[in-house]
């Protein structure tokens, strides 16, 4: 065994490590039943649910109450509703969104979610015909 | 059916910029066929044609980057680039930023900067020019491609930026007034373009792109060198050199145009910071990490002669990776994962055809003896390049079938590439595995920092790739948060500091004891000292940031001591110690600006625990959200940490510019007494809803960053109400419904317009009601109407006021006498109420602390960086002399 071997393999074993507690830190993307259950397990972990917002129900944010504190309601891609409260102010193009990722954890029936990233459908695509004025 | 003419189109210029698209794809094969042919023969007619295909090429590449700037700057809708990335309203700098908002104008400034390399590498006369231009012109037949916009069916080749806006968007002919004026006439109703991102009309996102890409490009050169190389046969030796000085070129123009990115997110992005480990981040930052991991494994290939294989390998992996790096950008598979936007113009096959064809290329490289190996090789990359053509052109009707089927063989037969390439590599260089470098060489630690350089990108690697792993593999993975890199990247980073602080004091080949042992005590000792009282001034008590604390002041110091104390035949030969200390600078900032930022809008306490359990205590299990964002009324200092602020009121930006809104903040330092002035902006953007850009106030020792969360009049408006009439005449009071306010109508203007007369009455409101008093509080409000000359028709334009909770509209008006004095008209206003608001913005403030040596650092890295390759391009002038 030569120094340059010998660093070689704690340099792979490091590698190795990386990665594994990469894939061991990551979660999946989860609906909100399954965030549900495996909030009581892992409390500290968070989760992925990609949702909707339930534009039904009211989107509550008074800034002037608590502009911290954003409470609204969404449905997952499984059809499982959920009440989110969010810590921070209402995204700006939140009602617009045709899809939202929450990322956060379950809590008493409720998920907190710490970040909220929306899809807009327009966003970034072809707008629609702008007609002018006929010179 | 008779064809329809249509009016107004500079169709020539289009047909134009075809041509040259054609020519410099058709350029770019005849020049590969004749490089290599030159190659094989070893003939100059073969070389001299080879140069004039690629000058022609180089001539289609400036034709086409005109006549795209042409239609850009004379706003030609009729061409859909134009009219998709493009406006009337944009000012010129920005119309060069439209150029490579697009995927082809990207793809052309790729193409551009690898065509003047081309050109700057035709001057040079070394062994290898010929394998050499073949490969840069392979390159730019597959950058060319991609603006071909040829389809056969299901089959894409490219996407041409010349394209038609009818041909595009045919649903742009059915337009319902077009039946009046006639399709034929669509143009004259094509007033605007769709114009450009907003967040991009920004100055740096117009340096910010080209630097990348030139970094990008140049990563071309030294693969074009390593494959011409081994090509040539392994043992080859006069390529290290060129490519060395390219590889550093690479690292240096590649590593700022990374950090100009980062400036701009910070100056234009709401998520406070300049590094986010975003997917696109992170797709340039692959190829450099390995791209500075291979610079210096050239450095010892050339001092020593050893380590060629990994020298190769990792310059051959460095523009994979590059090309990776374009499939997960513009294949559009990273969809969610980033906040960057690439919209999918189909061609992920094609991107996949490149990747795979310049493994391919590596692979053909390595084996080049006639055995039964490379035969099997080439029929592997024959197969695997394959894989994608037949991808590309099956119908999406059968796909689903042979979906899984490819994939899987597609798979198998990388993975079968890769081994059969490294393998080939090691036969190849001859590295002899069982030799040893002396672990008192300078060579020694390079190696090691080069793997945990590797170490680095393969935690970046596997964590970026997440969404092409679920893809491939049907996971449902979720993509990385930012502390999962960092929580990794803070340990690697360490060990990569500490070997850049010592690799200087040690020699090539070996080192005497005393000299490095001497060497790594007194700049050790040196650190250590400095790092604590750094530590103790900075607050910083963590183990993990203390330890990278003490690496990166080790490895400032350790760098600065050696260019002291050794003498060298130029200044220039210090260049690697600036580059060393400029990234440890940088490094520092880093640690610096993230770890004691201070969130200085941010209020005591953790808002919305989740119910109080049984016993009335707070299950807070892990749940915290901090109170980041503070709500500041107008006119009312807030608190921010020692700051006071006051929200002012805001503005409209003007001319281009009046799509925005800025807020005007008031700072006052309460412990210096400073004040200054930031004006964080909302947009309103027709396309992409409201957004927010914050405003930065720069001081040499810190930032203080602030964008607008939110502000009064994104609330649902209350209607009004208590409505009540009255009339009134010149200079008369009278109190609205709830006695909660008094009018006083003032005077009257009026003008005259093509329809009309305009009148507008000038009134007072208060709150008090009037006295003589001249101190008395009061506002104006200005109600309008319109009055038609020839219809007759009243028009009523009434004042609401949120702020006074006002509602006046003027519904009539009496002239009283012929006499058309102001005394003698009446006036019949009605009036609204309701609770006034006072309008308000939530914003968030960060304070950056030393955020300037980010910037400090890169500068210093990039300087010793030109320095090195002054330095290097200086040697090899001796050399050929």
């Amino acid at each position: 065994m030569k120094p340059l071997h010998i660093a070689l393999i704690v340099l792979a074993a490091i590698g190795l490590a990386t990665v594994i507690s990469l894939y061991g830190n990551t979660t999946q993307y989860v609906s909100f039943y399954e965030a549900a259950q495996l909030s009581e397990e892992h409390p500290y972990k968070e989760y992925h649910v990609v949702c909707q917002l339930d534009k039904s129900k009211p989107l509550e944010y008074n800034a002037q109450e608590d502009a911290n504190k954003l409470v609204f309601y969404a449905i997952d891609s499984l059809g499982n509703a959920s009440r989110v409260i969010y810590g921070k102010p209402k995204p700006q193009d939140m009602e617009r969104s045709e899809k939202l990722v929450l990322i956060g954890k379950h809590r008493a029936g409720d998920f907190y979610a710490t970040d909220i990233l929306s899809k807009c459908p327009s966003k970034y695509e072809d707008a629609p015909v702008q007609v002018g004025q006929v010179q | 059916m008779k064809s329809i003419e249509f009016a107004g189109e500079w169709l020539w210029l289009g047909n134009l910029g075809h041509a040259a698209v054609i020519l410099t794809f058709a350029t770019a094969l005849l020049a590969v066929f004749a490089f290599f042919q030159a190659s094989k023969e070893g003939t100059s007619s073969y070389y001299d044609w080879g140069k004039r295909f690629f000058l022609a090429h180089s001539f289609g590449v400036l034709s086409i980057v005109a006549v795209l700037f042409f239609l850009i700057f004379f706003h030609r809708f009729e061409y859909y680039y134009v009219w998709r990335h493009s406006s009337l309203a944009l000012p010129t700098h920005y119309m060069i930023s439209c150029f490579w908002e697009g995927q082809e104008g990207s793809f052309l400034l790729w193409m551009f900067w690898n065509a003047a390399i081309g050109l700057a590498l035709l001057r040079k006369q070394t062994d290898l020019k010929a394998p050499v231009m073949a490969i840069m012109a392979f390159a730019q037949v597959a950058l060319s491609s991609m603006l071909l916009g040829i389809e056969w069916g299901s089959f894409h080749l490219g996407s041409s930026p010349f394209e038609l806006l009818r041909v595009e968007r045919p649903d742009f002919l059915q337009i319902p007034i077009l039946g009046s004026i006639g399709i034929g006439n669509y143009l004259q109703v094509i007033t605007d373009g769709n114009g450009l991102n907003p967040l991009l009309q920004n100055y740096w996102m117009v340096i910010h792109p080209p630097t990348l890409f030139f970094g990008f490009a140049t990563a071309v050169v030294p693969f074009a060198y390593s494959v011409s190389a081994l090509w040539k046969g392994g043992q080859n030796r006069s390529w290290i050199r060129p490519a060395l000085i390219w590889s550093l070129v690479c690292v240096g123009i590649l590593g700022l145009g990374i950090i100009m990115g980062g400036y701009w997110a910070y100056e234009s992005l709401n998520f406070g910071g300049y590094w986010a480990w975003d997917p696109v981040e992170n797709a340039s930052l692959m190829p450099w990490l390995l791209m500075a991991a291979a610079a210096h494994m050239l450095l010892i290939a050339k001092s020593t002669g050893r380590h060629l294989f990994s020298a190769h390998l990792l310059i051959q992996l460095s523009f994979w990776l590059v090309l990776y790096a374009t499939f997960l950008t513009r294949s559009g598979i990273l969809g969610e994962a980033s906040v960057h936007s690439f919209t999918d113009l189909g061609l992920s096959g094609q991107l996949l055809l490149f990747l795979l064809a310049f493994i391919g290329l590596s692979y053909w490289a390595a084996v080049q003896s006639k055995t039964l190996r490379s035969t099997i090789a080439y029929a592997l990359v024959a197969v695997l390049v394959l894989i994608p053509l037949v991808s590309m052109a099956i119908p999406d009707s059968w796909e689903a079938h042979f979906t899984s089927i490819i994939k899987w063989a597609g798979i198998v037969l990388f993975a079968g590439t890769l081994v059969g390439f490294i393998q080939a590599l090691l036969k190849e260089t001859k590295e002899d595995v069982a030799t040893e470098d002396k672990v008192s060489s300078r060579e020694f630690w390079m190696f090691l920092g080069s793997m945990f350089l590797i170490l680095s990108l393969v935690q970046v690697f596997f964590a970026t790739s997440i969404p092409v792993f679920n893809k491939l593999f049907g996971f449902k993975t979720a993509v990385p948060q930012e502390a999962d890199y960092n929580r990794v990247q803070l340990w690697l980073a360490m060990p990569i500091m500490v070997l850049m602080a010592m690799g200087h004091w040690f020699r090539f080949r070996e080192t005497p004891l005393e000299v490095w042992v001497k060497g790594l005590l007194k700049t050790v000792g040196l650190s250590l000292s400095l790092s604590v009282l750094l530590a103790w001034a900075l607050d910083i008590y963590n183990l993990g940031y203390l330890l990278f604390l003490f690496a990166s002041v080790y490895l400032i110091s350790a760098n600065a001591w050696y260019a002291l104390e050794k003498k060298k035949k130029s200044w220039l030969n210090h260049g690697s110690s600036v580059a060393h200390i400029g990234f440890g600078v940088l490094l520092l900032g880093v640690l610096i600006s993230s770890v004691n930022q201070r969130i200085i809008t941010q209020s005591a306490g953790i808002g919305l625990a989740p119910e109080m359990d049984a016993n009335g205590q707070m299950d807070a299990k892990g749940i915290e959200f901090n109170r980041e964002n503070a709500i500041l009324y107008k006119d009312r200092q807030g608190q921010a940490s020692n700051y006071g602020v006051t929200y002012m009121g805001q503005r409209k930006g003007t001319g281009f510019d009046s799509i925005n809104e800025y807020f005007l903040l008031n700072f006052v330092d309460t412990l210096t007494g400073d004040s200054f002035q930031l004006q964080p902006k909302t947009q309103n953007n027709p396309k992409m809803g409201l957004l927010a850009e914050p405003d930065t106030r720069h001081f040499l020792s810190k930032d203080i960053f602030t964008h607008v969360s939110y502000q009064s009049s994104m609330d649902k408006p209350e209607p009004f109400a208590g409505f009540k009439q009255d009339t009134l005449r010149m200079g008369e009071t009278f109190t609205t419904s709830s006695a909660k306010l008094a009018l006083r109508l003032d005077s009257f203007s009026s003008y005259p317009t093509a329809e009309g007369l305009v009148v507008q009455l000038k009134m007072a409101c208060s709150n008090i009601g009037f006295s003589e008093s001249p101190t008395e509080a009061y506002r104006y409000v200005y109600p309008q109407f319109k009055i038609n000359t020839a219809s007759g028709a009243f028009e009523s334009a009434p004042v609401e006021s949120d702020e006074l909770g006002l509602y006046v509209s003027i519904q009539h008006m009496k002239i009283l006498d012929p006499n058309p004095k102001a005394e003698n008209l009446e006036f019949v206003i009605q009036t609204g109420e309701k609770k006034p608001v006072i309008p308000y913005v939530v914003v968030k403030s960060i304070e950056f602390p030393w955020i300037n040596s980010v910037w400090a650092g890169t500068v210093l890295m990039v300087l010793g960086f030109a320095m090195t390759i002054a330095r290097r391009l200086k040697e090899q002038r001796e050399l050929l002399a």
